[in-house]
């Protein structure tokens, strides 16, 4: 069905004309609730590019390579302990020629060619890793995968729960099974949880509610700070939940290739805004006109 | 909390509707939609490169079918399949360089200049990218990237495409060409060249230096307007230096080369340091008469 769309679509007439989206709608949700409590407007060349699946594999591998250790070490028969003594004389012993025992043919001799420390990360162009990083945001938002939470991002913990740990009452495997069975139930909830692929919670900085919460119940998803997060980390569970804050610095982080370094008249062009407000719910004025469209 | 339809499942059973109104499929199959079960299979295992970029290795000395067996692509007997033939080798003759000798030397020590042309530099003030209205220096030419972020030890002025050349400049460069000269004059342009190094160049870019055309001012009287200057200022500016070496004088004392320094000739002047102009007048240097105080008290020991 997809393949007889897009070849209806290949000629266009005047009454068919070319309209390539100019912006793509951001819904600002709080948590955990999700209520919708902003509207945002962002670029498709931020968060509606084309599924490039090669260049997702380039950043991939690029990252992966940029991770290996690297740091297997073996001995030589020259860095092996050991005297230099000939094992036996040369002839007339009857047996092979020997030299000193820590030649790589006996046992407890050096390794020939074995690994040594090295480097293994390889390189790759500064403006196809930053299409890389937007590549796999606009997969995940045209998938509905991405989630943008309000800034502040965190997991309000009971009251009475909180007083009880303050005073000490609980043991810490008392509250961590508690924040545990609290998480996991508003994962269930929201359908967010191991049956559905898991989420990762991205903030600027380390929540303690949160990220305890996802040490704890790590199976149905992860907290990440924004800067230990990269293109597989986006692509590895079944959704995104960001800090709005956070989403704006990533893709301020990764748009060398929208940002020129030629100026024109004096002029450089600085890329398509990143996220333009539309609604804010804590607008009184937009509060207003809804209470009178409900009305 | 209100039930959620996941956006992405809305997103398809709305296509379906809108897509397929009239197509005759039962209404269990748009019923169908909305009961998908959602897989989060993860994209990483579909990822690929381009078929294009991966290449088969060729495997040398691998057997017959490989194409690459026998001889390994190198042909029989001789030299070539055995090893390497030096570059230099001219099949027995004795090579020229130990016939003949080396010719010439490279000057490691000259200075490197990066290379500008009046097609290029017409081309980026079209494009907007350099604005003739003001004086264009190193600086300009670096920072817009018309002559590369490389820096060398200076920027000369070449003529290419000179019949291009339509806007009156008025540009400071290291060197230019006779025919660069002549071609941004006629068009009622300005050109002077001062020395530079590239750290000076450098300094400029990074605006620790301030780009001028006048030499160091030489002389005690200069020193109070100079410190004057300097403490003005919060921040502490580079002078750019002027040129030491005797090539380097002659070549911007003359005013062929429109060298900055070049108003420091007297009329009929020659810009050379050492050959003098035909009927120049030798200058008679008066010996110092000197103090006879002084003289007494020089003591000879021998």
């Amino acid at each position: 069905m997809a393949s007889q769309a897009s070849a209806k679509n290949i000629t266009r007439s005047v009454s068919d004309p070319w309209n390539p989206v100019t912006s793509v709608p951001v819904t600002i949700y709080s948590f955990p609730s999700l209520e919708p409590r902003a509207l945002e407007s962002w670029s498709p060349r931020h968060l509606h590019l084309p599924l490039r699946r090669d260049i997702l594999h380039l950043a991939v591998i690029y990252e992966g390579d940029m991770t290996r250790q690297g740091t297997a070490s073996s001995k030589t028969r020259y860095m092996v302990h050991g005297s230099g003594r000939k094992l036996s004389a040369q002839k007339g012993s009857g047996r092979a020629r020997r030299g000193d025992k820590k030649s790589p043919l006996l046992r407890g001799g050096g390794k020939s060619f074995g690994p040594h420390p090295r480097d293994f990360s390889t390189s790759l162009n500064r403006k196809v890793y930053d299409l890389a990083w937007r590549t796999a945001l606009s997969y995940r938002y045209r998938r509905g995968e991405l989630i943008v939470a309000q800034d502040g991002l965190e997991l309000p913990l009971p009251n009475d729960f909180l007083q009880m740990v303050s005073a000490e009452v609980l043991g810490r495997e008392l509250e961590d099974g508690f924040v545990r069975k609290y998480m996991k139930q508003i994962l269930d909830g929201l359908s967010w949880g191991k049956a559905h692929g898991r989420t990762t919670f991205i903030t600027g900085d380390r929540r303690p509610n949160l990220f305890t919460a996802m040490d704890v119940a790590g199976e149905d998803g992860r907290a990440m700070l924004l800067d230990d997060v990269d293109v597989k980390d986006l692509l590895e569970t079944g959704r995104i939940v960001i800090e709005r804050s956070a989403l704006k610095e990533m893709v301020k982080n990764h748009q060398s290739d929208l940002i020129s370094s030629v100026a024109v008249n004096g002029i450089r062009a600085k890329g398509p805004p990143i996220g333009q407000l539309i609604l804010n719910a804590e607008d009184h004025s937009y509060n207003r006109s809804l209470k009178r469209a409900c009305v | 909390m209100p039930p959620r339809l996941p956006l992405a499942q809305a997103a398809r059973c709305c296509r379906a509707l809108i897509q397929a109104p009239t197509s005759s499929t039962s209404v269990v199959s748009l019923f169908a939609a909305l009961s998908v079960q959602t897989r989060s299979a993860s994209i990483l295992g579909s990822l690929s490169d381009l078929k294009e970029a991966y290449h088969k290795r060729i495997r040398k000395g691998r057997g017959p079918s490989s194409g690459k067996g026998k001889t390994s692509g190198r042909g029989h007997n001789g030299q070539k399949q055995k090893g390497k033939v030096n570059p230099w080798f001219q099949g027995g003759q004795t090579p020229l360089i130990f016939s003949h000798g080396q010719k010439g030397f490279v000057n490691h020590r000259a200075p490197e200049m990066a290379e500008l042309n009046l097609d290029r530099v017409q081309a980026f003030i079209n494009a907007g990218r350099l604005d003739p209205t003001k004086r264009i220096t190193p600086r300009e030419l670096i920072l817009s990237g018309c002559v590369g972020k490389n820096l060398k030890d200076g920027i000369k002025l070449l003529a290419r495409g000179k019949d291009t050349l339509q806007t009156p400049i008025d540009i400071m460069v290291s060197r230019a060409s006779a025919a660069a000269i002549t071609s941004i004059e006629s068009v009622g342009g300005k050109i002077v060249t001062r020395y530079y190094t590239k750290e000076s160049l450098k300094r400029l870019v990074y605006g620790d230096s301030i780009s001028t055309d006048k030499p160091l001012p030489f002389g005690p009287e200069h020193v109070d307007a100079v410190l004057e200057d300097s403490r003005a200022t919060q921040k502490h500016y580079y002078r750019l230096p002027d040129p030491t070496g005797r090539w380097d004088i002659e070549y911007y004392r003359d005013p062929a080369h429109r060298g900055y320094l070049s108003h420091q000739l007297k009329p009929g002047e020659s810009p050379s340091l050492y050959f003098k102009v035909p009927g120049e007048k030798k200058t008679i240097y008066k010996s110092k008469v000197k103090d006879e105080g002084a003289a007494e008290l020089d003591v000879k020991l021998f």
